[in-house]
C-alpha cells in the first residue's frame, strides 16, 4: 500500500491548487501579447501629461479662454458671484435666451438633456421629486426645487435659471461640466415651455409635450 | 397634527433643511432647544419676516453669516401651520421603518462546476482504492488454491495506463495552452479594485441615475467620460452617508459606504462639516477596465448615437454591478460578430441617407433589415488605420 502514501499528499496539493486558481475575482489584468502595441506610447485621453511637462511641452488639456466652438454659442457673459454676495445673480435675470424657440427635434432633444442630467433629482415631470429624493425616501435629504410649482423657480427669467444651472445655487452644483453653453440653454428652453404659462412654447407645436405638464 | 405637519414641513422647508444634518440652512432637530427659539412668538417673526427679525435678533443675524444665506421669508404659514411642523419637527420618526429598495435576498445561483470536480476527484479516487483491493484479494485467493501467478505489472508500468495517462495529459495540456493563448491580451472578467468602492448597482440600479449623467462623452464623442469630481460632489454635497443595503466587495469584505463617501471629500477638497471647499482637490485615479490596443479605433458616439446601442449590450449589466468586471472580451472575433449580425437603425437615420440602393430595395422589399457588415462594418479599413 506505499503507493496510497505517495497518492494522497500529491492529491491534495493537486486539489488546493485547484481551489487557489478558481478564486472568480480577477484583480489582474493578465498577461498581453506585444504589450507596447496593447498600450498606447501616445498621450491619450486620461494618460497622465505630467511627462510632457516634464519635456518642457505647455500642456492644460483646456482650450483657450473664450474659444466658441464649431455650431456652439459664446459663453454665458456674467461670472459668478463672491462669496455671499448676490449681484451677477440679481444681474443674470437681465441675460435674454440666446437660442430662438426650439423645434420639435431640438426640443426632444432638449428633454432628453433634461432628463439624463436633471430628472435624478427635478423628476421627469419636473415636480421636484427625482428617484433620488423620491418623496423623502431616496438617499438625498432635501427635496429639490419643484420646476413647475414652485413661485421662485417658475417665474424665474431665462438668465437667472442659466446663472443657477452654470455655477449652481445652494446644494446644486454646476452644471458647465457636464452641458455646454449651448446645452443648457435648450434645457431652459424645455423647462419653460413645461412651465404654466407665458413661456416660449416650442416653435412647431409639440402638443404631446404639453399635455404632460398636467 | 403630525401628518399635516410633515407636508408643511415637506412642502415649505425641506428644500433647505433636514432634520438631522446641516444642508443650507441648519439641522432643525431640537430647534426649540436653541438660541431665541423657544419663544414662540420669535419664531413666528423669524420664519415670516427673515430679514427684519435679524436686525434686531443677534442670534439670526449670526445664522445668516454663517451659513451665507439669508432664509426665504413664508409670510403665508398660519400660526397653526408652524406650530404644526415644529411638532413635526419633535416627533421622532417611527422606528423600524424598512429602508428603501433594502435588501431583497439575491437568487442563489452557485456555480456548481467546482463541487462536480471535486465529486469526480473523490470517484476516481475510490475506483482507484477499489481496484487495487481487488487485485490484492485476487492474489491472496490465488495464493490460497495455490495457483501460481507472475508478479503483476504495477500499474505505473502498464502500458495501457500509461498511455491513457498521455493521452489525457495532451488534450487537457493542449486545451489550457490553446485557451491561454487565445485569452493573451484580453481582460475579461477583469475586476481590479478601485481607489474608491464605487457601486453602480447602489447608483444606477438603485437610485436610477442615468448613464451618461456621469458617462455624458459617449453621446458626444469618442470616449465614455470618466466623471470629474465635481460631478459626483454634485449629489454629494448633501448625501454625505450611505443607508442602502450592505456592500460587499468580490472577496467578501464589507465596505463601509459612508466611509468610501469620507474618500470622495477628501480628493474633492470639501469638509462636510462646514459644507464648504477647504482645501484644493485632487483627481480620482481610477483604474481603466476596457482596453482596446492601440492599433483599434473606436468611437463611443457612433454606437449610441448612430448605431442606439444600449450600454448593457457591451458593458453588461452594469446596473448590477457592485464593483465593474470586463463583461465582453472586447476581441475582433466579438466586434465583427456583432456586425454582422446587428441591424441598424435605417429607416429614418439622416446618418446613413446616402445608401441610396439599400433605402430603395427596402422600398421594393427585396431586403428587410441592414446589418452593420452591409454597409461595410466588417471592412478592415472601418477600425484599423
Amino acid at each position: 500500500m506505499s503507493v496510497m502514501k505517495h497518492i494522497f499528499p500529491a492529491l491534495t496539493l493537486a486539489s488546493a491548487m485547484m481551489i487557489a486558481s478558481c478564486s472568480s475575482v480577477q484583480r489582474d489584468p493578465g498577461k498581453i501579447y506585444m504589450p507596447d502595441m496593447a498600450y498606447s506610447r501616445a498621450i491619450e485621453t486620461y494618460s497622465d501629461p505630467s511627462s510632457l511637462k516634464a519635456a518642457g511641452i505647455n500642456y492644460n488639456g483646456a482650450p483657450v479662454a473664450g474659444t466658441v466652438k464649431r455650431e456652439g454659442i459664446a459663453a454665458f457673459p456674467i461670472a459668478i458671484d463672491k462669496a455671499g454676495d448676490t449681484v451677477n445673480y440679481v444681474a443674470s435675470k437681465q441675460v435674454p435666451n440666446p437660442l430662438s424657440p426650439l423645434n420639435e427635434k431640438d426640443m426632444a432633444e432638449a428633454k432628453r438633456l433634461y432628463n439624463v442630467n436633471c430628472a435624478i433629482c427635478h423628476g421627469e415631470k419636473l415636480d421636484g421629486n427625482g428617484p433620488i429624493y423620491n418623496g423623502g425616501n431616496g438617499p438625498y435629504p432635501i427635496a429639490p426645487k419643484n420646476l413647475v410649482a414652485d413661485p421662485v423657480v417658475s417665474k424665474m427669467p431665462a438668465g437667472q435659471m442659466m446663472y443657477s444651472v452654470t455655477y449652481g445655487k445652494n446644494l446644486m452644483g454646476s452644471y458647465a461640466s457636464q452641458l455646454s453653453t449651448k446645452q443648457r440653454w435648450m434645457v431652459i428652453h424645455y423647462l419653460q415651455s413645461m412651465q404654466p404659462g407665458g413661456a416660449p412654447k416650442a416653435a412647431t407645436t409639440d402638443s404631446t409635450a404639453v399635455a404632460k405638464t398636467n | 397634527m403630525a401628518q399635516d405637519g410633515k407636508a408643511l414641513f415637506q412642502t415649505n422647508c425641506a428644500s433647505c433643511h433636514a432634520l438631522n444634518k446641516k444642508l443650507t440652512g441648519p439641522a432643525l432637530a431640537g430647534v426649540e432647544e436653541r438660541g431665541p427659539w423657544a419663544d414662540r412668538k420669535k419664531l413666528y417673526a423669524w420664519i415670516r419676516n427673515p430679514a427684519g427679525f435679524a436686525k434686531t435678533e443677534p442670534y439670526a443675524a449670526n445664522l445668516i453669516k454663517e451659513y451665507g444665506v439669508l432664509m426665504t421669508g413664508f409670510n403665508a404659514l398660519t400660526d397653526a401651520e408652524i406650530d404644526a411642523i415644529v411638532t413635526y419637527i419633535n416627533t421622532p420618526p417611527p422606528a423600524g421603518t424598512p429602508a428603501p429598495g433594502a435588501a431583497t435576498a439575491p437568487a442563489a445561483e452557485e456555480d456548481n462546476s467546482f463541487l462536480y470536480g471535486i465529486l469526480s476527484l473523490v470517484l476516481g479516487v475510490i475506483a482507484l482504492i477499489l481496484l487495487q483491493i481487488n487485485s490484492n484479494l485476487k492474489k491472496l485467493a490465488d495464493q490460497k488454491v495455490g495457483v501460481e501467478r507472475a508478479e503483476p505489472v504495477p500499474f505505473w508500468k502498464n502500458k495501457a495506463y500509461v498511455a491513457t495517462a498521455i493521452i489525457i495529459l495532451f488534450l487537457v495540456g493542449g486545451y489550457f495552452t490553446i485557451q491561454g493563448a487565445i485569452g493573451l491580451g484580453r481582460q475579461t472578467n477583469y475586476q481590479p479594485e478601485q481607489p474608491i468602492y464605487y457601486s453602480h448597482k447602489v447608483h444606477a440600479g438603485i437610485n436610477q441615475v442615468n448613464c451618461l449623467y456621469c458617462h455624458g462623452g459617449a453621446m458626444e464623442g469618442k470616449h465614455a467620460n470618466i466623471p470629474s469630481v465635481n460631478v459626483c460632489m454634485n449629489c454629494h454635497m448633501a448625501i454625505n452617508e450611505y443607508k442602502g443595503p450592505e456592500l460587499v466587495r468580490e472577496d467578501g469584505s464589507k465596505v463601509d459606504g459612508t466611509a468610501e463617501i469620507q474618500k470622495l471629500y477628501q480628493y474633492a477638497g470639501w469638509d462636510p462639516s462646514v459644507n464648504k471647499y477647504t482645501s484644493p482637490g485632487k483627481p480620482i485615479e481610477w483604474i481603466k477596465i476596457h482596453n482596446l490596443p492601440d492599433h483599434v479605433y473606436f468611437n463611443h458616439s457612433q454606437h449610441t448615437k448612430a448605431g442606439g446601442v444600449q450600454c448593457q449590450t457591451c458593458h453588461g449589466p452594469i446596473q448590477e454591478m457592485g464593483e465593474v468586471y470586463q463583461f465582453s472580451n472586447l476581441s475582433m472575433g466579438w466586434c465583427i460578430n456583432c456586425h454582422r449580425e446587428t441591424s441598424v437603425k435605417f429607416k429614418e437615420n439622416g446618418f446613413y441617407s446616402m445608401y441610396e440602393k439599400f433605402h430603395n430595395d427596402i422600398k421594393a422589399g427585396k431586403m428587410d433589415s441592414v446589418t452593420v457588415e452591409k454597409i461595410g462594418g466588417t471592412e478592415c479599413q472601418k477600425c484599423h488605420y
